[in-house]
């Protein structure tokens, strides 16, 4: 019987039952679909890497790596697995601005592929194995032709196979782009037996050319093959200085060794999952803590409500327990709804982000896209629901208190105490409405906070959202146009002469760049060599200003700024060279990417660090250049931009679902709140309606307060969110160097919607006021 | 002269397929500065038919006027204004606002009535002026139901109407409350609708109009009503 009281109960307070439902639904569905987000990127790549045999470290030299290296540094105890490996950007022939990474991995043992179609990986096939996303968005079937385009050399095969490859997960071409473009950038394995014939081809030319065919021989084309293996992949747990020790005692020599922390992929993806991590740790949580707040206040109130049936109940001589057993389950019910109702909210949150149809869809490039579940949420749903329960519990406990007589009396709410506020003249000047809204409010003090707490969630959710893609936003501007000054940037090839390279440079009008990798207090940074007379690409500093690069010492990124202070000098050593330099750090510089030491070409010439141009930014457009041995690649700056736009899109995406989020959760909070604060008071207003008060006079009295708590709330809740978003913001600094910026449109959109939606459940309780029927509501006593 | 008209008045309440006739085919009027009782036991239709008569509620069928004007078929805005500016209400159960104190919730009414009386002197008339600044929730009972006066007569009314005005008080502090509800009542000059079930009101009253099964029984004008002090209570 009681049962079948629970839902005719439930029934009767259908719109708190159902906001607390939605609530809980909410809270836990964002709470663990972000988390699940951040915990399937971890577990699918993961697996991903492990099934392609990712490489744990990646040895690089100017010089290649010769058979005999790769034997000693397999040979090192702790090395599971090497190979020499081979990865360099292509223009495809016969269309304009699409390249491919062509890699080879001499024995297969590291940094491998997975075959989507085709066939399987033989090491003496002539064929391609394309990126499988690469053939779909350019139309390539297995069995076509593909031709690349190598220092004038035509590299020419069938596709044998559609693949996805670890080594690619995150495919971009350069490090600055920040998205995968697969209309333009994809990647092709061969295998090293073609690679083979490619030198042997290439020498042929050569012999026509300028040597005799006496010089050429088997060991010529292996010398070539050394010269051209510049990377060594490796399976290993070992420590990075532990193997940087090992390779050196093996070879003889110091060799740059990069964990697979450094490389884009990795990285990237583990910083998407710590980005997934930090949101998963601020907003869920303000979601899950509004909903239990919410439950707390509106089990109270019904509880109180019940309080004579309660009662009755108690005189007919039902045990207190039973009772409880019953009142209890209340919020075991809406416990166990709403968390269900949240797996499956959350599971298409986490879905929405991370299926291949969904926002990371184009930014990872991976078979397997299991929805994952940290184990911890499982804990924190159990114990939802057992908090749920509690709160139910308690409320109840507190009706049953006393004799059976004590239950039955009326729930009487708190003696009135003057506030304040009231012994000041500027009370008496009040208008009733004000004076009657300032007491309810001091009256219903959880209820008034409760309502405040949602409306700053609200405004903490939607200037977060909206904030972060401004920040995004003025982050992608700030590349575009105050870094980024130029029309294309042209990658030269590992092997160009410093002197042509700077040569090139000059006839292309162009500013230039030298990436090396160094080593830094055991930490493997850049080091951007910069010659920038001409602006067209610019160092930037904090406050997001160019940087007239002095001579005099060297700029840390940001990122970097713990390592020293300015006036400091540092000590690094570039990879592949027992040298050491020492230079004074005078400044720090915002870096889009990469952990970076900046310093002036000049600079690096007086220290006497040996470098060669990486990177030519030119306003020549792409196709006014002409090819050369020199470079290995152009790119085009507006394509580079496109990229972006995924990546804006994505955010989009992030940012609808946090205010759509908002506005329910602004909704949901007041209106709940808004109801119950109109059925407390409907006693007080039936009696404004029999004294002669207009209902629209009486539903300005009830926006009025809501419209207050929204100022109060956004004043609040303003501040709160950009905290919230500096705070973000710190935590991701390790992937991005960016700065927040907030638009004026941010603000007026975000207080616009939090207003739009108070005023939208205020008149929604205020229209109910026309329904109510004075002579009822008069009837019972206080 | 007749301020009130209750012409052929019906009233059906429908619940599902049910109908309840509260009121049926009622027909009276009332004259001004008249103390009328409306009589009879639970569930007659008199309080009914006192909220037909205050705008709080409309009837079915049939017409009410008011100082000549029909309020049977008013909007609700122009019934609140109806309410604002001629009738005024005493409760069983007092109905004040808790949030607001002795003097504010008399003063309310300033705001929706223009020809209001002065609340600090409708307090001082219920001698109440040492609670101004105390909340409903620290009077008595009794002090509660003055206060809810002052306030019904703060509008200024032509009519003043009271559901069972001493039902929630004991029979000592009702007889006060009665007789300051009459002296209040004849010195501002109003009429008074007083609806109850104790017989020995009626015998205070000018006319009494007895209601059962929602039809009027009778209605008796009592030429020489007695005071407070002589029913026997």
């Amino acid at each position: 019987m009681l049962t079948r009281k629970l839902f005719r109960t439930a029934w009767g307070y259908k719109s708190q039952f159902i906001s607390m439902i939605i609530m809980i639904t909410l809270g836990i569905g964002i709470f663990l679909g972000f988390n699940m987000e951040w915990y399937t990127i971890e577990y699918d790549t993961s697996q991903f890497f492990a099934d392609t045999n990712y490489a744990d470290y990646r040895l690089y030299s100017q010089d290649g790596f010769t058979a005999d290296d790769l034997e000693k540094i397999a040979g090192i105890k702790g090395v599971e697995a090497a190979t020499r490996f081979l990865s360099v950007n292509l223009d495809l022939k016969g269309t304009s601005n699409k390249s491919l990474a062509l890699d080879v991995s001499e024995n297969y043992t590291v940094s491998t592929f997975v075959v989507m179609d085709g066939e399987d990986y033989d090491k003496n096939s002539d064929g391609f194995w394309l990126s499988d996303k690469f053939a779909a968005a350019n139309n390539y079937k297995i069995g076509d032709e593909l031709t690349l385009e190598y220092q004038g050399l035509d590299i020419s095969g069938k596709i044998v196979g559609l693949i996805k490859s670890g080594e690619h997960m995150i495919c971009v071409a350069d490090k600055n782009q920040l998205m995968p473009d697969y209309n333009s950038f994809g990647y092709a394995y061969i295998s090293p037996k073609k690679l083979r014939s490619i030198i042997q081809e290439k020498i042929d030319n050569m012999i026509s050319e300028d040597l005799p065919a006496f010089f050429v021989n088997d060991d010529a084309v292996s010398e070539a093959e050394n010269k051209i293996y510049a990377q060594v992949n490796i399976l290993s747990g070992m420590e990075k200085e532990e193997l940087e020790d090992a390779v050196k005692n093996a070879l003889g020599k110091t060799i740059m060794v990069t964990p697979k922390t450094d490389h884009v992929v990795y990285k990237e993806a583990m910083g998407e999952s710590e980005e997934g991590k930090t949101m998963g740790s601020v907003l869920p949580v303000l979601f899950l803590a509004i909903a239990i707040l919410t439950m707390v206040t509106t089990m109270h109130r019904i509880a109180t409500k019940e309080k004579i049936q309660i009662g009755t109940l108690k005189a007919l001589g039902f045990k207190d327990r039973r009772i409880l057993r019953h009142y209890t389950s209340y919020g075991l019910f809406i416990g166990v709804v709403g968390t269900a109702f949240g797996m499956g909210l959350g599971y298409l949150v986490c879905k929405s982000v991370m299926s291949e149809n969904g926002m990371m869809g184009t930014y990872f490039d991976m078979p397997d896209w299991t929805a994952a579940t940290p184990f911890f949420c499982y804990p924190v749903m159990i114990g939802t629901i057992v908090l749920l329960t509690l709160i139910s519990f308690l409320s109840v406990h507190r009706q049953l208190r006393g004799t059976a007589a004590e239950a039955l009396r009326p729930y009487s709410p708190k003696k009135m105490r003057k506030t304040l506020l009231e012994h000041t003249k500027l009370w008496n000047k009040m208008r009733f409405g004000t004076k009657w809204n300032l007491r309810d409010l001091s009256r219903h003090k959880s209820r008034s906070a409760m309502t405040l707490f949602g409306i700053v969630g609200c405004m903490v959710l939607m200037v977060g959202g909206l904030g972060m893609r401004d920040t995004m936003s003025g982050f992608l501007d700030l590349l575009d146009k105050d870094i980024s000054n130029y029309a294309t940037k042209v990658s030269l090839a590992d092997n160009a002469d410093s002197e042509k390279a700077k040569q090139l440079a000059s006839e292309l009008d162009g500013d230039w760049e030298s990436l090396m990798g160094i080593s830094l207090d055991g930490d493997t940074v850049t080091l951007d060599i910069v010659h920038n007379p001409k602006s067209i690409y610019n160092v930037i500093n904090e406050d997001n200003r160019r940087i007239e690069l002095s001579d005099e010492g060297v700029y840390l990124c940001l990122r970097l700024k713990d390592k020293a202070n300015i006036g400091d000098n540092i000590t690094f050593s570039p990879y592949g060279s027992n040298d050491t330099y020492t230079a004074k750090v005078i400044g720090y510089n915002r870096s889009i990417m990469t952990e970076s030491v900046t310093m002036s070409d000049t600079l690096a010439d007086k220290l006497g660090i040996d470098h060669t141009p990486t990177d030519i930014y030119t306003n020549m457009k792409t196709g006014d250049i002409p090819s050369s041995d020199l470079i290995a690649g152009k790119q085009n700056k507006v394509q580079l931009m496109n990229t972006f736009n995924s990546f804006v899109s994505i955010m989009d995406g992030m940012v609808i679902i946090l205010v759509i989020a908002a506005a329910v959760l602004g909704i949901v909070v007041l209106y709940n709140l808004g109801i119950m604060s109109y059925v407390e008071r409907s006693r007080e207003l039936a009696t404004l309606k029999v004294l002669g008060f207009r209902n629209k006079q009486i539903g300005r009295l009830l926006i009025s307060q809501n419209l207050w708590l929204t100022v109060i709330g956004v004043i609040i809740g303003l501040p709160a969110g950009v905290g919230v978003l500096e705070w973000l913001l710190v935590s991701l600094a390790g992937e991005y160097e960016m700065k927040l910026m907030l638009g004026p449109l941010t603000y007026c959109v975000s207080i616009f919607l939090t207003f739009g939606v108070s005023l939208l459940v205020g008149l929604m309780v205020a229209g109910k006021n026309k329904k109510i029927d004075m002579v009822e509501a008069l009837k019972e006593a206080d | 002269m007749s301020i009130v008209k209750f012409d052929n008045v019906t009233r059906v309440y429908k619940t599902g397929e049910h109908e309840l006739k509260a009121l049926d085919k009622v027909s009276f009027t009332l004259d001004e500065s008249k103390f009328v009782v409306i009589l009879g036991p639970s569930g007659a239709g008199k309080s009914t038919l006192l909220n037909m008569l205050g705008g709080l509620d409309s009837p079915t069928s049939g017409t009410i006027t008011v100082n000549d004007r029909d309020i049977s078929r008013l909007s609700n805005d122009e019934l609140a204004d109806f309410r604002a500016s001629t009738v005024g209400f005493v409760f069983q159960f007092y109905n004040l606002i808790p949030t607001l104190t002795v003097y504010e919730n008399v003063e309310l009414v300033s705001e929706i009535s223009k020809d209001h009386l002065d609340a600090k002197q409708m307090i001082e008339e219920v001698e109440l002026t040492d609670h101004l600044n105390n909340f409903p929730s620290e009077l008595s009972g009794g002090e509660q139901q003055r206060v809810s006066i002052a306030r019904a007569l703060c509008k200024n009314p032509q009519i003043l109407l009271c559901d069972e005005p001493t039902g929630a008080l004991d029979s000592e502090t009702g007889v006060m409350v009665l007789k300051l509800l009459l002296k209040m009542a004849k010195s501002y000059g109003k009429t008074i609708v007083i609806v109850t079930h104790n017989q020995s009101i009626a015998k205070m009253a000018d006319v009494v109009i007895r209601v059962k099964n929602g039809k009027i029984r009778s209605i008796e004008e009592q030429n020489d009503p007695m005071s407070a002090d002589e029913v026997e209570w």
